[in-house]
């Protein structure tokens, strides 16, 4: 067998594990009721519930921020941030949240926030907020 | 019937549509030229200047947009719908520059400028090669200005002209009907996005174009070469085109991560976002190209690799800039253009230079060098090829990853990002930077064809020790108890630590090591190498830089006295910003930091926040201030900004999260049946004259006196109105500060109206409103907010280690390119020349 045949394989085999990690390993965007069933983290496509209360108290903890959402099925939840609350988070049209349930709440590690944009009046603007450390290294 | 609208300012546009045209025009002109200059008889040269008159019209004519849109947004006409939407009267001159950008239109004016550079210069360097790779050129000059066309052809809009007036742009709109809408209702523009009244924001986007726009050199120079049949012929003078669009480029990306880092708040330079990975996608299969074309250069070898490389590296410039502005990754970027309908367009950019591309491999594939002769394993082409081969692996992962929405839109699928975007790429990418590190080094013990096998493993064996010994040094600062240096001797080991840290730190070092040998050599006299061994240095370093800082980086605002909810969180969310009150020290980490209050320049708030060192006798040992921004956006919300304490060995990066929200001081008028005091503990009245004092829990508001000529903005008054202000100082307790505030009281047309003035620090309101004349007495109404309400902000400070390694090792893989690139010009000069004796030799 030759080298280049072997570089060859080891390309080809490198490729097809991307093509697998990529595509095969990915989930699809959830909703609460899937949430509920698993204890994995996942991403649900929500909306604010405008009219339930919302707690934010930077006096009392800076880091503690929870609204109620209500996810593509219209199934309502709870949903508990741990960071500071986005400015202008009542005027977001869609949020996506990135995390998994706690009992009945929903525990958001990042909320990606849908905005009527300034700049267009059809598009939006996407605003991306995190509790977590962004992961490390190059 | 139409309209005369009263202000507008149509001129500059006209013009500048007319520049739009005539550039459109030309370049056509100039590419149809080329190609017959091309394929035509070669002594009639008629051809070639039409080509070149038509191609220097057509600079004139990019500079003559460029002008009329700098004119329009300079003189504020607002009537134009890009300098509503993109600028605004307070916007400070130097940014207006960036507004080219922020707007896609301008973005492709950027380019085209570039391209008008790079297609000039061309022309009077290329000699045999103008006809042909011109004509790929101003076929791509011309395909990138009918994206500003804007002009409609059958029913659909070719491009998106930055002259449109915004009552064209928005001809729904009732003001538009009219005539005056321009004085009347368009007082100010939308203005550009704080985030890009950045000074690295004026010189990052018009660097990482310059190196889009340069990477069609070599692209023009293969198509050229298959075309006029010189198969191999092209790769020499496409070597510095190559060296230089990857120098660039990479020069750009870089000041991109910069620009994140200073001016953004993730915390981080580089985040996987798709518009960062759609830079880096061309930048990695350029420099495997160069790679490649030089292994072909001095071997013969591996000809088709270098052709594609060189090609792909266009298109995936044009994939890249489809992806950016066609509006397909709304869902996952944060910041990408949005859609401006010329996805079509962008489309068939790419599929024409692509099928270009494809039809000529084909019909040239009988003529390219194939050579059946192994490599030998002990030469240095086999291991810069496996190199380059790492490369645009990596390249692949990145791509197949960031093309998820592009999948997702061709096949219906509704497949989500990964729920750690930054760890999946990690993952990937790390073992491809260790084993590109690795291969950078040992290669360079190698020379082309064969090497000496003994003497190749004595140098290697030799660097790997020296590499074990320095890796266990470096490990220990960057990585274990040597951060004590870093974070103070509180510091009790990383919870982020990684084995695999440590291995690409290892390859890194032993990367730099052998390349300082190679550059050791160019010291005694083999110059050859310098450019490869700097470069390769710069990358090196680069690797460990960036592995220690976004590894090691720690978040040291930690909260913690805030509300607890329970351990189980604490493992999983740590609370990482923290609440300041003004004036009240906080210990985090090694400082103590204070918040010392804010001051506000045009738009924006800068936030003081005093960190202080002290030592065991609380002594300040060190002592310096922040001045992290905060810009109340009406629209965007808070867009902060840090600021970042920079040390040789580390970063202190702070920026603000959240802060309260300015009350504007504006009167507020009292209706009936609507007020704002719900917030407020119940209303106290007193019953004040002159001299008086009334205390609170903060301070205490002493009454001056009485305004008997108080004016009210927005309300003027009659000779029968009477408004009275009452005036009282707020002295607080803390600095004896004193803030005056006047409530007014005005009796209009026999009614009585009380205007309330808000004191924001300590959350009081006052009313004025009765005057009892009897007793020479005057009721104030004063309202307090519950709780303390001094002025707070909620921050959050990282501390990055070394970071410098990853800026310093950037500058010098750029200096590295520079060397590289002179070398590689000096060769293409010097077997031309060598060629022109010839040629007179024959004559």
């Amino acid at each position: 067998m030759k080298k280049t045949h072997i570089v060859g394989i080891v390309i080809i085999a490198v490729a097809i594990a991307i093509i697998v990690s990529t595509y095969g390993n990915s989930s699809t965007y959830a909703t609460f009721a899937e949430a509920k069933e698993t204890t994995k983290e996942l991403h649900v496509v929500s909306h604010l519930v405008k009219e339930k209360p919302q707690h934010y108290d930077p006096i009392k903890d800076a880091n503690y921020f929870s609204f109620y959402a209500v996810d593509n099925k219209g199934v309502e939840c709870k949903v508990v941030f741990f960071g500071t609350k986005p400015q202008d988070f009542e005027k977001s049209e869609q949020i996506v949240l990135t995390g998994g349930m706690v009992g009945s709440e929903f525990h958001a590690s990042k909320i990606l926030m849908k905005c009527p944009s300034k700049y267009t009046d059809q598009g939006s603007d996407l605003k991306e907020f995190s509790s977590a450390p962004k992961s490390t290294s190059l | 019937m139409d309209i005369q609208f009263v202000g507008e300012h149509l001129l500059p546009g006209k013009l500048g549509q007319f520049f739009i045209v005539l550039a459109f025009g030309a370049s056509l002109l100039s590419t149809i030229a080329y190609y017959f200059q091309t394929v035509k008889d070669k002594n009639d040269l008629s051809w070639r200047q039409i080509a070149r008159w038509s191609f220097r019209i057509q600079s004139v004519a990019v500079i003559g947009i460029i002008a009329s849109l700098f004119y329009i947004i300079y003189n504020h006409y607002f009537e134009y719908n890009y300098a509503w939407s993109h600028s605004s009267k307070t916007l400070p001159v130097e940014y207006m520059i960036s507004c080219f950008w922020e707007g896609q239109e301008g973005s492709f004016l950027l380019w085209a400028f570039w391209q008008v550079v790079i297609g000039n210069i061309i022309m009077r360097t290329a000699k045999d090669w103008e006809d042909s790779v011109m004509t790929v050129i101003g076929l791509s000059q011309a395909f990138i200005i009918s994206m500003l066309l804007g002009v409609e052809f059958f029913g659909h809009r070719v491009g998106s002209s930055p002259f449109i007036l915004l009552r064209e742009a928005m001809h729904d709109a009732p003001i538009f009907k009219d005539p005056e809408y321009l004085v009347k209702y368009i007082t100010d523009g939308k203005g550009l996005n704080p985030l890009l009244q950045n000074y690295w924001m004026v010189i990052h986007p018009p660097t990482l174009f310059f190196g889009f726009a340069s990477m069609v050199a070599p692209f023009a120079y293969a198509i050229a070469g298959l075309w006029t049949k010189r198969i191999n012929e092209w790769t020499k003078p496409a070597i510095p085109w190559a060296l230089a669009a990857s120098m660039v480029l990479g020069a750009g990306i870089i000041m991109g991560a910069f620009w994140a880092y200073e001016a953004l708040n993730f915390g981080g330079f580089w985040a996987w976002d798709p518009v960062e990975n759609a830079s880096l996608i061309p930048w990695l299969t350029m420099i495997s190209a160069v790679h490649v074309l030089i292994i072909f250069k001095n071997t013969g070898h591996s000809y088709f690799t270098a052709l594609f490389l060189t090609l792909i590296s266009y298109i995936l410039v044009l994939y890249a800039s489809f992806l950016t502005r066609s509006g397909i990754l709304g869902e996952t970027s944060v910041h990408a253009f949005t859609d401006l309908g010329m996805m079509g367009q962008l489309v068939t950019y790419l599929l024409v230079f692509l099928v270009i591309s494809i039809v000529l491999i084909i019909i040239r594939w009988k003529k390219m060098p194939f050579t059946e002769k192994e490599e030998s394993i002990y030469s240095r082409e086999f291991w810069m090829f496996i190199g380059a081969l790492v490369m645009t692996l990596s390249c692949l992962q990145v791509i197949g990853f960031t093309s998820v929405p592009v999948i997702n839109k061709i096949l219906g699928t509704n497949i989500a990002p990964p729920l750690e975007p930054v760890a999946f790429y990690n993952q990937w990418q790390m073992p491809f930077a260790i084993l590109v590190a690795v291969l950078l080094g040992f290669s360079q013990f190698m020379k082309y064809k064969k090497s000496d096998t003994a003497k190749f493993w004595i140098s290697t064996g030799v660097s790997l020790v020296m590499s074990i010994i320095i890796t266990a040094i470096i490990a220990y600062f960057t990585l274990f108890s040597g951060l004590k240096t870093v974070y103070g001797n509180a510091f009790n080991g990383s919870e982020n630590f990684n084995w695999m840290f440590v291995v690409l730190i290892f390859a890194a070092v032993f990367g730099v090591l052998a390349n300082l040998n190679v550059l050791s050599d160019a010291i005694k006299g083999k110059f050859k190498l310098t450019g490869s061994a700097i470069a390769h240095i710069g990358f090196g370093l680069m690797l460990i830089g960036a592995v220690v800082a976004a590894s090691q980086n720690k978040v040291i605002s930690i909260n913690t006295s805030g509300f607890d909810y329970g351990s189980q969180f604490d493992a999983k969310n740590k609370r990482e910003n923290i609440l300041l009150w003004k004036n009240e020290p906080m210990k985090i980490s090694n400082y103590t930091v204070t918040y010392l209050g804010d001051s506000t320049k045009g738009v924006n708030t800068y936030y003081r926040v005093n960190y202080k060192v002290l030592d065991e006798k609380n002594n300040v040992k060190e002592s310096f201030d922040l001045y992290p921004l905060g810009q109340q956006n009406p629209t965007m919300g808070l867009v902060a900004s840090p600021d970042t304490r920079h040390y040789l060995t580390h970063d202190i990066y702070t920026h603000v999260s959240s802060v309260p929200k300015k009350e504007t001081d504006e009167e507020h008028m009292e209706h009936q049946g609507h007020n704002d005091d719900e917030e407020y503990e119940k209303p106290v009245t007193y019953k004040v004259s002159i001299g008086d004092t009334i205390t609170f829990d903060e301070g205490k508001v002493i009454v001056k006196g009485i305004n008997r000529n108080a004016q009210l903005k927005d309300i003027p008054l009659s000779e029968n109105d009477l408004a009275i202000g009452i005036m009282l100082d707020v002295v607080s307790n803390d600095d004896h500060k004193v803030t005056p505030v006047e409530p007014v009281y005005l009796i209009k047309n026999n009614a009585v109206f009380s205007f309330a003035k808000k004191m924001d620090e300590f959350g009081l309101k006052f009313k004025f409103v009765n005057i009892l004349p009897n007793e020479h007495k005057f009721e104030v109404v004063m309202l307090k907010k519950p709780g303390k309400q001094k002025d707070y902000i909620i921050m959050k400070a990282i501390v990055f280690p070394y970071i410098n390694l990853l800026w310093s090792g950037t500058i010098i893989m750029v200096i590295g390119f520079a060397f590289a690139i002179s070398r590689r010009v000096k060769e293409l000069r010097a077997t031309s020349q060598g060629k022109d004796k010839k040629d007179k030799q024959l004559a």
